[in-house]
């Protein structure tokens, strides 16, 4: 159903250093659907494109081809695709946890303080960090950094929330319980999720639908995953599907 | 808490071992009969100190002299202040506008206020802006070239983050580039005022303005007059009034930016 | 953590013993010198002590008299509150400077006398509007006017002027900007300032320029024969040797002599010194007094008492100048 596209990545080509010897082109004539709440991971080796795919998203490079969200042509950064970075110093680190949240809001146009507290307040629940408004983010664990980036974003509302590997720098048991806590979102917020990963495993407990990515922006494969939530090791089906992205990835 | 402590006890007992040593050399007399003229005891200098209060030179107290300072300080931080943000600003907008403006810095803050004035009086005329003027300059400079670097130095994950939330042009400068390049910021601020009140204080030494006498004019007259004592009084005046600033405004300042938001240590 | 302590309290005496180190040199010993320190400063109304160097005439009065050498150390200075500082603490023996400076030295008891004169040199006052003919119309008015320095002996002969026309000392004091006698002059023809007291050869510059206006007061307040430079000499320099003071007093002397009997030549010994061209610098000796003799200190150190550009009683003239030293 044409209806539920929300994003189309038409022809997309990225080159970076053009007309230099260093020349190379990072994304050659990709093409990609998006339906509407979907949540999408992108599996790929280093350097295959993945997180240009998702700069060139969210309007940070320059790029050849197109790439529209609901029907429209998107070229600047817009809040209507918002990204969350893995590097954990992506908040401000002059404004407390909730300034950080209210600061972004208050640019969409929303004056009214107690509006705004309200919301940072529900943004902040979303993410269990209730009672840490008041902390700096050099204050915060790693973790709780990227906790604040992930309610930042909810709060704006985006149409595609787009995630580069959020998690790859926390903890084993952090990024488990993360992983559970954004599924949870997933479910319950309107909202199209593409995140980049390069675990597998990830991948498998969290996407409704798996890309392998390999040189070039090359999609070698592309499946939904009827995985039944929530994804175990143990759940049936996984294995195989492991298996399939491992032999496609190496 | 007791590291802190035990840096201002060192700070202090090092004070005081200096003072005795120099009222050791003071009273030793090494500088021959006349050594009480040419290196006072600190009696005289306190005396003196409280003279240069009472009586003063030409029957206008030191006060005054301080006053008249400030205001022409004041005025050429401010404007000084301003214009480096203004500019550093521009340059971060216009690409054109930075490479000329880094030569511009880089040059001017080369060259030593005081072998500007004759180029200054021929083109501003001899007013108490001129001072002023050598203020600016001897603000702007440093001023810029820091903001210039701490702009440069802003983590580009800043920057992209503030665009995605739909920041452009000067609402990114202000709402990004200026906080996040802060520490940059106050430690120029700390360059930019010792460079200011050095240079206020050497303009004024070379550029007496009779009609406006500041501190410098007042340190002047007293070597002229070889009255040694109210002079070294007037430099502890001077020091005095840049300790004040550096505790009681500057370090303020970065207690509430950059220390608060763990910048810095 | 011992060690560290001791290694610091080092580190804190060698400092604090550098800063003793730094204030002691310069007392070495008071008696005969086989070296004197003399600081002058520089421009025309110096230009004997140039003939002086180059023509060694103390180094040869030494040698008449004691059939020794003696080493002369010219230190240029640049203000005579630097050079009083300088004998003060013992680094200089004689020194060069105005009459204003020394007068305060003297009565400061900075331990020396005038043991010379050295030159008298035209002053004077111009302003760049002829519709101001006089001090009076400009009391009261927030006109500028341009000095070397607030205190220097141009503000002094100012302040003379003012009260020889019946007017307060001080009433033009708020209007003097201090400026180096060059910048002064650009200032004024510029238009920045409206008047500028200066001295030779600057006063002459200024003469030249047609758009320039004498404030006649100001010239005849203190003219070329008036004292404006002078020679002093420490008290310890003479007590410790007699010898080399007179070879002192004979070469400067000797110096003026030849400036006086042979102008072309010595203005050949100092017009690049001076950045003048050989017949300007003919000119502008020719102008200027240069005598041993004293004029008008006396006369000086009561007007600036008086007014005080001193604060101590300079005294008599014989507690100003040595005994060998006349005039007035």
């Amino acid at each position: 159903m044409m209806d539920d596209i929300i994003l189309e990545v038409t022809n997309l080509s990225k080159t970076y250093d053009n007309n230099t010897e260093n020349e190379k082109n990072v994304i050659k004539s990709l093409d990609l659907k998006v339906n509407r709440n979907e949540f999408v991971c992108i599996l790929g080796p280093s350097g295959c494109g993945k997180t240009t795919l998702l700069r060139c998203i969210a309007g940070f490079e320059g790029f050849e081809g197109s790439i529209k969200v609901n029907g429209k042509e998107t070229v600047e950064p817009d809040t209507e695709r918002i990204m969350v970075f893995q590097d954990f110093n992506q908040l401000f680190p002059w404004l407390t946890v909730e300034k950080n949240i209210q600061y972004a809001l208050k640019l969409k146009g929303i004056k009214d303080k107690k509006k705004l507290k309200q919301m940072s307040d529900e943004a902040l629940a979303k993410v269990k960090l209730e009672g840490n408004e008041k902390l700096y983010p050099y204050q915060l664990s790693g973790g709780m950094k990227q906790r604040v980036a992930i309610a930042k974003a909810l709060a704006l509302n985006p149409t595609i929330l787009l995630m580069d590997e959020p998690f790859a720098a926390l903890d084993a048991m952090t990024r488990n319980v993360l992983q559970r806590e954004l599924l949870d979102i997933y479910e319950k917020e309107d909202c199209t999720f593409i995140f980049i990963t390069h675990n597998i495993q990830e991948a498998l407990v969290l996407g409704s639908r798996v890309i392998v990515m390999k040189e070039g922006g090359n999609i070698v494969v592309d499946e939904e995953n009827s995985i039944e939530k929530p994804v175990k090791p143990s759940s049936p089906g996984y294995g195989e599907m492991w298996n399939r992205m491992h032999e496609a990835l190496y | 808490m007791n590291q802190k402590m035990k840096g201002i006890i060192t700070k202090v007992i090092f004070a005081i071992l200096a003072l005795a040593l120099w009222e050791i050399v003071a009273k030793s007399g090494v500088f021959g009969e006349k050594s009480e003229l040419v290196f006072p005891s600190l009696e005289a200098i306190g005396s003196a100190f409280i003279r240069n209060f009472t009586v003063g030179y030409a029957d206008i107290s030191l006060m005054t002299y301080i006053i008249n300072s400030m205001k022409l300080l004041f005025e050429g931080l401010f404007l000084g202040i301003l214009l480096s943000f203004l500019f550093s600003g521009l340059s971060m907008i216009s690409k054109t506008f930075y490479y000329i403006y880094d030569l511009i810095v880089t040059v001017f803050d080369l060259l030593p206020g005081v072998a500007l004035l004759p180029v200054v009086i021929i083109i501003v005329g001899v007013k108490p802006g001129i001072v002023v003027l050598l203020v600016v300059h001897a603000v702007l400079w440093p001023m810029s070239r820091n903001i210039l670097d701490g702009f440069k130095s802003v983590p580009q994950i800043y920057i992209e983050a503030g665009r995605n939330i739909g920041l452009r042009g000067a609402k990114l400068l202000l709402g990004v580039y200026i906080p996040a390049a802060t520490s940059y910021i106050v430690s120029g601020l700390k360059v930019g005022w010792a460079r200011a009140w050095r240079g206020l204080i050497s303009a004024e030494m070379i550029f007496g303005l009779a009609s406006c006498p500041g501190i410098g004019l007042f340190i002047n007259q007293m070597r002229t007059n070889m009255n040694n004592a109210e002079m070294y009084a007037t430099l502890i005046v001077i020091v005095i009034i840049g300790l004040f600033v550096q505790y009681a405004i500057l370090e303020p300042i970065e207690k509430c930016t950059v220390k608060r938001w763990g910048m810095s240590r | 953590m011992k060690l560290k302590k001791l290694l610091c309290i080092a580190l804190c005496t060698t400092l604090i013993g550098g800063l003793a180190a730094c204030g002691n040199s310069g007392s070495e010993d008071k008696g005969e010198k086989e070296v004197i320190n003399i600081a002058y400063q520089y421009g025309l109304a110096y230009a004997p002590l140039i003939i002086a160097e180059k023509n060694n005439t103390i180094e040869e009065a030494y040698k008449e008299a004691t059939g020794d050498d003696v080493e002369i150390n010219w230190i240029q200075m640049n203000s005579g509150a630097d050079i009083n500082t300088g004998i003060a603490s013992g680094e200089i023996d004689v020194g060069f400077m105005g009459v204003g400076p020394a007068i305060t030295g003297v009565a400061k008891d900075v331990g020396y006398k005038i043991f010379t004169n050295l030159s008298g040199q035209d002053h004077g006052m111009m302003v760049n509007d002829n519709s101001v003919g006089s001090l009076k119309d400009l009391v009261g008015s927030d006109k500028q006017i341009a000095v070397v320095n607030i205190g220097s002996i141009q503000h002094i002969i100012l302040a003379m002027a003012l009260e020889n026309e019946g007017i307060d000392p001080h009433a033009l004091d708020g209007n003097l900007i201090a400026m180096k006698h060059p910048d002064g002059m650009t200032a004024l023809t510029t238009g920045n300032v409206f008047g500028h007291v200066t001295s030779s050869p600057y006063i002459y510059k200024e003469e030249a320029d047609e758009k320039l206006y004498p404030i006649e007061a100001v010239s005849k307040a203190w003219t070329n024969e008036d004292s404006f430079i002078v020679g002093v000499a420490a008290e310890a320099f003479k007590d410790g040797s007699e010898a080399q003071y007179e070879a002192l007093c004979e070469g400067i002397g000797n110096a003026m002599d030849f400036i006086n009997n042979n102008v072309e030549e010595a203005a050949e010994l100092t017009y690049e010194l001076n950045g003048n061209t050989l017949e300007d610098e003919i000119l502008y000796l020719e102008k200027g007094h240069y005598s041993t003799e004293t004029s008008g200190v006396v006369k000086m150190a009561e007007f600036m008492y008086k007014n005080k550009f001193v604060d101590v009683d300079p005294g008599a003239y014989e507690d100003i100048v040595y005994e060998n030293v006349k005039g007035n």
